[in-house]
């Protein structure tokens, strides 16, 4: 695609030059000279002289968290998130990359699961509860196995959240299907321009969740979740199983009196809303209600909230920096200024980040995943 | 057939329109909902590009339009249906009971000052209270007073009659009944104005959670000399905090009340201590709230930030057109109350096209210093002590700045009234995308229906100037089809 088609196709000529989404932008707030809006404008310009090239050489590109504040806030409604999702891919073609961070191994892991690769994915599964082979429901896991690899020296669990989802499932009765050969579902590669490899990992995840008879698909990461909704069927159209997210499930549940949350200790929360399931899944309220809903536990909200959160720092592993760190430390500072003890989030990634700058911090924060919360509040009883 | 003409709305177009009829020797009724004629100009302090006083050009209209042989005043008054067409339509009408005889009050206020219930006051944008029986502003017409029935205690079957009593006219009649009448004319005229965007729903402005962002039709309200200040220039965190030591002062008053008749009494000493702890509690708080009001008495940094809901396709495409005018007018006034005041304008665009507009611009930055930031306001952050930040990129030297502020006034985007729809439905007129009655560009004041015309803000976002040449056409579009039709 041309980059001029890309500026028509995602309305980029209708930016009034106000400057809107650069002074709402995190990293413009603390990295001197990244604009959304001059982005914008150089491959308008770029387009204009027959400088696309050079425009695609561009590194600033990377920095950009696609965390849709900017897509929130612009009054000319330009598709400013879906503008840089397309300049990656472009950019990625002339074989300019992101630079991932923990030296790549993500996206080497990422890249291992194009080909035959046998994993041993269900190992967790088994020990914490009842699976099945085949049947109504799917567990899509994603990158929680490897995470907890990777990031067991930070004390984090990913795979804790996991295991707490599936006992909850099998307490309402659902034994999900958890598979050995679910693939990536691809999001990091789509945001980091290798659509190709993105689209044999969808193919191959669509065609796996077919064998197993799944109809619906359930997701605690609301990165898969996106990625399953959204850009699955951009390119292969409509899905023939129905994508859930967990919350918006054990809520349903909750709500029937199917589960009940039992009181927990004391304690004053906050919740920070990732921005793939707020500004871009639009479930704000969901993991709100779960929060309040379990009794001893009291919500403070922070300044910037719902459609207005700020990102945890970084998207797909790329680019992550001191500037990164900056917004990570103001977000929990925002926190903390709420008079919360604990800062709840419902991502594995913004939990992996926030955990990462606290650890060069004395601040006395708890970062928790709403997933491990909630089931010390369901399971105990 | 009639040779009358029903004008609809109060405000500047609607009267403009009425007088230039009557002028004519057109018989007129002007229909107004709220209980004064006025509208929204009546509500501003001074007018741009010149400064003059709104209400001191209006009030003299408003008198010249009640005492005109030729017109009719119907406050208070809702049109219900609409038959007909031009040249013959039946318009009913309801006019609702006052509850006060129109033709014996005096407005003397005397029932307003004695009344024992206490509202917001919806011509201060409710930063004052006014009582159940009101007079909408000081200088509205008709010069009578109104009992409000949904807060007077009357109708709430309370015990209360204070104000009947009072009375020396005898004016107060708490059995008076709506009047429902049909009226026959042969044109009308639309002038039904327009609404203040609430910004709230633009959360990132802080608005409604912040107390120092304030609308520009409050800030005009705070400028005013019948304001809720009386024109002192005030942050509203300040009145608030007033508001506060008021009630708190009030507390202390009876608290020390109830601890002199305790020790008199001789009850026991633990309740005595009980009530000397609280008292000693409660003064403390005072001292923190008059320090926390002295901290708030010096105004300094005002902001100004434009297009608050207008060029947004999240909220309305179209421009309010008189956003950037009124905030250099506010800017300017602001500064001539306080000299050491400093402004600061974000605006998008300048848009001062109108005749000495761009002259008034230049004067504002040479003249009063108000400091021009190109750049639109990203979001209104909650600094120290709960003061405004002010968050934008400034589009010239491309940085991406914060400042605080000790108020930020929003440029709200007119949006068409809240009855406009369905007074379309009623009349049957077309509306354009952005709900104003729609209009050919060469026929700026004909409607879809024949006979029905259309001025000021409800055809569109307009200033006061062009409100009132729209009303003038319309009056001279309502009188060829009167005298070919009627």
């Amino acid at each position: 695609m041309s980059i001029q088609d890309l500026i028509e196709r995602t309305k980029v000529s209708f930016c009034q030059d106000c400057g809107v989404c650069t002074g709402s932008c995190p990293v413009s707030r603390v990295l001197p000279g990244f604009s959304p809006q001059q982005m914008v404008g150089k491959f308008v310009l770029s387009a204009d002289l027959g400088l696309e090239d050079e425009a695609l050489s561009d590194r600033d590109m990377w920095s950009c968290l696609t965390c849709a504040l900017c897509l929130q806030r612009c009054p000319s409604k330009v598709e400013y998130l879906e503008f840089v999702r397309a300049v990656r891919e472009e950019a990625f073609r002339t074989g300019n990359k992101a630079t991932f961070a923990h030296d790549g191994v993500i996206e080497t892991i990422v890249n291992m699961q194009r080909g035959g690769l046998h994993q041993n994915k269900t190992a967790w599964a088994r020990e914490a509860g009842q699976i099945a082979e085949s049947g109504e429901y799917y567990l899509f896991v994603g990158c929680l196995p490897y995470f907890d690899v990777l990031f067991r020296d930070m004390g984090i669990s990913s795979l804790g959240s996991a295991s707490h989802m599936l006992k909850m499932l099998n307490k309402l009765g659902i034994e999900p299907v958890v598979s050995d050969e679910e693939r990536c579902c691809g999001h990091d590669l789509l945001w980091s321009g290798n659509v190709d490899v993105f689209k044999e990992l969808a193919a191959f995840n669509i065609e796996m969740i077919k064998r197993c008879g799944s109809k619906k698909v359930i997701f605690g990461c609301p990165e898969g979740y996106v990625a399953f909704k959204a850009y699955y069927p951009l390119y292969f159209g409509e899905l023939d199983f129905e994508v859930v997210h967990f919350y918006d499930l054990v809520g349903e549940q909750i709500k029937d009196g199917a589960l009940k949350l039992s009181r927990v200790e004391e304690q004053t929360v906050t919740y920070h809303d990732p921005c793939r399931l707020g500004r871009m899944a639009g479930i704000y309220e969901a993991p709100r209600e779960l929060i309040a809903g379990m009794p001893g536990m009291t919500l403070v909200e922070m300044e910037r909230n719902r459609e207005n959160a700020v990102c945890c720092g970084v998207s797909c592993w790329a680019n992550c920096s001191s500037y990164s760190k900056q917004i990570q430390m103001d977000r929990l500072k925002e926190a903390e200024a709420t008079g919360a003890d604990a800062l709840i989030t419902a991502c594995p990634k913004c939990k992996i980040h926030f955990t990462c700058a606290l650890s060069s911090s004395d601040m006395k924060m708890e970062v928790k995943d709403l997933t491990e919360v909630m089931a010390a509040s369901a399971l105990e009883h | 057939m009639s040779r009358d003409v029903l004008v609809i709305g109060g405000g500047i177009a609607g009267i403009q329109a009425s007088l230039d009829l009557a002028e004519q020797g057109f018989t007129v009724y002007l229909v107004e909902r709220l209980p004064s004629i006025g509208g929204k100009m009546a509500q501003l302090d001074k007018t741009f590009p010149t400064n003059d006083c709104s209400i001191c050009i209006m009030g003299p209209k408003l008198f010249e339009v009640e005492r005109h042989p030729n017109t009719q005043l119907l406050t208070y008054t809702d049109v219900e249906a609409v038959k007909g067409g031009a040249g013959n339509f039946t318009v009913t009408v309801r006019k609702k009971a006052r509850y006060v005889d129109e033709a014996k009050c005096t407005a003397c206020g005397l029932c307003a000052e004695k009344c024992p219930v206490s509202v917001p006051d919806v011509f201060n944008m409710n930063m004052d209270t006014r009582s159940a029986i009101y007079k909408y502003f000081p200088q509205g017409i008709p010069s009578v007073y109104t009992i409000d029935d949904s807060v007077c205690r009357i109708f709430k079957g309370k015990k209360c009659n204070i104000c009947a009593k009072i009375c020396e006219a005898k004016a107060v009649n708490y059995e008076q009944k709506d009047a429902v009448f049909d009226l026959n004319v042969g044109a009308i005229i639309v002038a039904t104005g327009f609404d203040v965007f609430d910004p709230s729903d633009i959360k990132p402005y802080g608005y409604g959670t912040i107390p120092d962002v304030i609308t520009a039709m409050e800030f005009e309200r705070l400028l005013n000399a019948s304001g809720p200040t009386g024109g002192h220039l005030e942050r509203l965190s300040s009145l608030n905090t007033k508001a506060e030591i008021e009630q708190l002062e009030k507390q202390i008053k009876h608290a020390k009340a109830g601890l002199k008749r305790a020790e008199k009494n001789g009850q026991n000493s633990d309740k005595v201590d009980e009530v000397k702890k609280r008292l000693a509690e409660m003064n403390e708080s005072l001292d923190g709230l008059k320090a926390k009001e002295a901290s708030l008495a010096e105004l300094r940094d005002i902001a100004f930030v434009q297009c608050v809901g207008s060029r947004d396709l999240r909220y309305n495409a179209h421009c309010c057109s008189y956003g950037c005018m009124h905030s250099v007018k506010e800017a300017v006034v602001a500064t001539e109350h306080e000299s050491e005041l400093k402004s600061t304008i974000f605006f998008t665009d300048m848009r001062a096209y109108g005749k000495e507009f761009h002259e008034y611009c230049l004067r504002g930055g040479s003249e009063y210093g108000i400091h021009f930031v190109r750049g639109r306001v990203a979001e209104i952050a909650q600094g120290d002590g709960g003061r405004p930040v002010v968050w934008c990129e400034d589009m010239d030297t491309r940085k991406v700045e914060q400042h605080p502020f000790d108020l930020v006034v929003l440029a709200t985007a007119c949006v068409p009234s809240q009855g406009s729809a369905s007074l379309a439905t009623m009349l049957g007129f077309n509306l354009d995308e952005s709900g104003f009655v729609k209009t050919d560009p060469n026929k700026p004041v004909d409607t879809s229906v024949q006979g029905i015309f259309v001025c000021g803000c409800a055809q569109g976002p307009m200033d006061i100037p062009s409100s009132v040449s729209l009303a003038s056409a319309a009056a001279s579009m309502a009188v060829q089809t009167v005298k070919a039709l009627g």
